[in-house]
């Protein structure tokens, strides 16, 4: 369980806030969505959830652990993919799943067997041994989403994770979060794919300009918005709406 | 014209780092002004160094020279040198920029003539030289002025003959590396490249060293100086006729005010600009053409039976701290800018004295003013030597004082995971001492060797050492902490352009030199300086220890990176 309660976040040099006074409650077994445009704050809030940024203001809990409070025993609970997949180009595939696992403290026999079943899945098994300099966008991608997951983590943020990867992987990574879902665990993904969204979360939050600007289903959105239209549409019109409303 | 314009403008930020324009609005804050200030002052320390060596040398050679009224054979031989010197830089600045990254490839796509394209990384390049070439004509000029008091156009020869040397220079190297480019398919490397400028650079440092020290050593000795310098059959003047440039520059700058000079000038400025127009306007098709395959590289595939049988052998929990250690090493070792500029000095300074001493061997022995130094570096002045040479061979390696900032990018990911800031930079503090420990040994144990220190000054002086560069490392790693170079293009800029890192090696420079002579001035005894230079340091390390992991955290916390 995510739980964020009025999350303020301003970069110390600028004057915006790039979140503002967020609140956000993720359950166990749902898969939950974070849509928004461009510079709406999803990568921000993200990043302050997994404690790369630290909030002005406003508590995050990780399972109910402070991350503030207890920052490592919250970390440990998360699984992260971030959205530059550009790191450590002189590391080879392996050292870097290695050093992972070393750091969340994961026992051999479980990083082998966990490795080989997501490399697996998303077909970098063969080239584990080779630089990760030498990989393609989606692969790297793929590599830092199999490392998220080399601890098992009950809480697993993935930033925009769909960019990058064709149509086999994008499945299969689908897969994965309702096979993680159904297990009880928590699966929270920040995307601009309507479609995704729409098939895939139980919930979701819209964001726009760092303040939520709708948090529920798909059918609570459509009832509110009074119209049976696509996600795509009402997230249009949501999002264009809250713009005139701050003009 | 414009693309050409704009290009080099892009290229000259990019290969120098320069600061972009200020964000409308943003204010300059006392430190931004401090911080300006202090790098101001290091790059002029820097520069008067070199300059000062410039200046000896050409000033002995004056002084050799002129008693037998040949003191013009200095501009000539500066002459000579400029172009040698750029021909040295230019060639590896051209080398190491060749390829800058994948951005190149996109201008590939974009609407720009090759013409421009090479145009405008010549020219970027070129600036870099001809502040080289006028710097160090200008360390001979000034000179002649002072003591010859010539007719003031000579001046302005001087600059002109400064930024028309490195041209023909830089063609040529071009002339040599487009062509290769085209054919050697393993060059295409940016990796490759780098080793090979690397040692190239280090060949071409050590010579021109040895060939201004000797020179200076020799200069006194009339019949070397007949044979290298003066003289129509000597090695100068031979070099001079064989390239008009030097010869033209030779003439126009010991006759400034005749006519003669001006026609020099004149032909001298035409043979040095058809060199680089000549080179773009020929090879630029094969410059853009050679540039496309350069970000390839192999891949290992393995096999379904391999990957499983790799995943058993190489997939195996490791302790914590270790892990974090061979990442730094990993990260460090393995890009060659930060290898060949850091722990490689360990390897390299060595090297480099062990040549020098051999060359200066009998000059060293034979002068009676070192008589003197010999005889205390006998009796007990060697442990300090030695140790002092260990501290520094031990506290150069930028390893800790670039740490955090050539972990920028990793920054974000460092601290989503469980582990506290401290403890990941407690890790880049091991990795630095490691090396620090590997120098020592190697400075301390070499130099004690050649000085052939008994055992107990020898455990003296790895104390010294030891104690030195951990306590070195450790304010480098705090002054990176303090004061990261966050924002970064190139990895080079994080190491080479981090004023943290200047400020390091010249601090241990400075604690080495102050230290050494210190423990000469007072006279103290080997223990006693071992004392105060080795333990004292250490103590003062351990203490030191104790509040970083948490001043770390709090400063780690704070970046947004
Ligand atoms: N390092 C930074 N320094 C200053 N401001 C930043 C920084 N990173 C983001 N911002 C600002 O914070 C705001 C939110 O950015 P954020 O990256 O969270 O958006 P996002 O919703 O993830 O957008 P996208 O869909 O493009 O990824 C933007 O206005 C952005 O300009
Ligand atoms: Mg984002």
């Amino acid at each position: 369980m995510i739980e964020l309660s009025a999350i303020t976040k301003t970069y110390a040099k600028s004057a915006v806030k790039a979140v503002d006074s967020l609140s956000l409650t993720i359950k166990n077994g749902e898969i939950f969505g974070f849509l928004g445009p461009n510079g709406a704050g999803k990568t921000t809030t993200i990043k302050v959830v997994t404690g790369v940024l630290k909030a002005d203001c406003g508590a995050v809990r990780i399972d109910g652990v402070d991350l503030a409070a207890a920052p490592l025993d919250a970390k440990r609970r998360i699984g992260y993919v971030s959205d530059n997949p550009e790191l450590f180009a002189r590391l080879k595939a392996a050292e870097y799943l290695n050093f992972v696992a070393d750091v969340y403290g994961v026992g051999s026999v479980e990083r082998q067997e966990r490795i080989a079943r997501y490399t697996a899945l998303f077909g970098i098994k063969d080239v584990l041994s080779a630089s990760i300099g030498s990989f393609s966008h989606g692969m790297k991608q793929k590599l830092l989403i199999s490392a998220s997951l080399v601890h098992d983590p009950d809480n697993w943020l993935l930033d925009e994770p769909m960019v990058g990867l064709d149509p086999k992987s994008a499945f299969s990574l689908k897969e994965i979060m309702r096979e993680r879902a159904a297990a009880g665990k928590t699966v929270f993904f920040s995307t601009h794919v309507m479609e995704v969204a729409e098939k895939l979360c139980d919930r979701l939050a819209i964001i726009n300009k760092g303040a939520i600007v709708f948090n529920g289903t798909l059918a609570e959105l459509r009832t509110s918005q009074g119209v049976d239209d696509s996600l795509e549409k009402l997230f249009l019109e949501l999002v264009d709406d809250s713009e005139e409303a701050t003009a | 014209m414009r693309v050409f314009l704009s290009l080099t403008a892009l290229y000259l930020k990019s290969f120098y780092n320069l600061p972009g324009k200020r964000a409308p609005g943003a204010k300059t804050t006392p430190k931004d002004v401090f911080k300006a200030l202090g790098i101001g002052l290091l790059a002029l320390f820097v520069v008067g160094q070199m300059g000062a060596l410039f200046i000896a040398t050409n000033m002995a050679m004056y002084e050799a020279l002129a008693p037998a009224g040949l003191q013009g054979l200095v501009l000539l031989n500066m002459a000579v040198l400029a172009t040698v010197l750029t021909l040295a830089v230019g060639f590896l600045t051209a080398l190491s920029t060749y390829f800058l990254n994948d951005m190149e490839l996109q201008f590939l796509s974009m609407p720009i003539k090759p013409k421009a394209l090479l145009g405008a990384k010549f020219a970027a390049v070129y600036v870099a030289e001809a502040v080289v070439s006028i710097f160090f004509i200008a360390s001979a000029v000034i000179i002649f002025g002072i003591k010859e008091a010539p007719h003031p156009l000579m001046y302005l020869w001087g600059i002109l003959a400064g930024m028309l040397l490195p041209m023909p220079a830089l063609a040529l190297s071009y002339l040599i590396q487009i062509p290769l480019m085209g054919i050697a398919r393993f060059l295409k490397n940016k990796q490759t490249i780098l080793f090979i400028g690397g040692i190239l650079g280090l060949a071409m440092a050590l010579g021109f060293n040895l060939y201004f020290q000797s020179t200076l050593s020799r200069l006194g000795d009339p019949a070397w100086l007949a044979r290298h310098v003066a003289g129509p059959d000597s090695l100068l003047a031979k070099l001079g006729s064989a390239y008009p440039p030097a010869l033209f520059t030779w003439r126009a700058l010991s006759d400034p005010a005749s006519p003669q000079a001006l026609t020099s000038m004149a032909l001298m400025a035409l043979m040095c600009m058809a060199g680089p127009a000549l080179v773009v306007f020929f090879l630029s098709d094969a410059y853009a053409k050679s540039l496309v395959g350069f970000n390839e590289s192999q891949i290992k595939k393995l096999g379904a039976a391999g990957a499983n049988a790799f995943i058993q052998a190489k997939l195996r929990r490791g302790p914590v701290f270790l892990s974090l250690v061979k990442r730094e090493i990993n990260l460090m070792n393995r890009e060659p800018v930060y290898l060949l500029n850091g722990p490689f000095l360990i390897v390299l300074g060595p090297i480099i004295i062990g040549i020098l001493m051999i060359a200066q061997k009998d000059a060293f022995l034979s002068d009676p003013d070192l008589a003197g130094v010999l005889a205390l570096l006998r009796n007990g002045g060697g442990a300090i030597l030695a140790g002092l040479a260990g501290a520094f061979l031990g506290s150069g390696t930028s390893i800790s004082c670039t740490a955090l900032s050539r972990d920028a990018k990793a920054l974000p990911f460092l601290k989503s995971l469980p582990l506290s800031a401290g403890r990941f930079m407690l890790a880049k503090l091991a990795h630095g001492l490691v090396f620090a420990l590997f120098g020592s040994i190697m400075g301390a144990g070499l130099s004690g060797y050649a000085l052939r220190l008994s055992a107990s000054d020898m455990a003296a002086a790895l104390i010294v050492a030891i104690g030195l560069s951990f306590l070195l490392n450790l304010g480098g790693l705090w002054l990176d902490t303090a004061n990261p170079r966050i924002k970064w293009d190139n990895p080079m800029a994080a190491l080479k352009q981090n004023p943290n890192s200047v400020i390091a090696i010249l601090g241990a420079m400075g604690i080495a030199g102050a230290s050494g002579y210190a423990a000469f001035a007072l006279g103290l005894s080997t223990w006693v300086f071992a004392f105060w230079f080795g333990i004292l340091p250490l103590l003062a390390f351990a203490l030191l220890l104790f509040p970083y992991p948490r001043y770390a955290a709090k400063r780690i916390a704070a970046l947004e990176a």
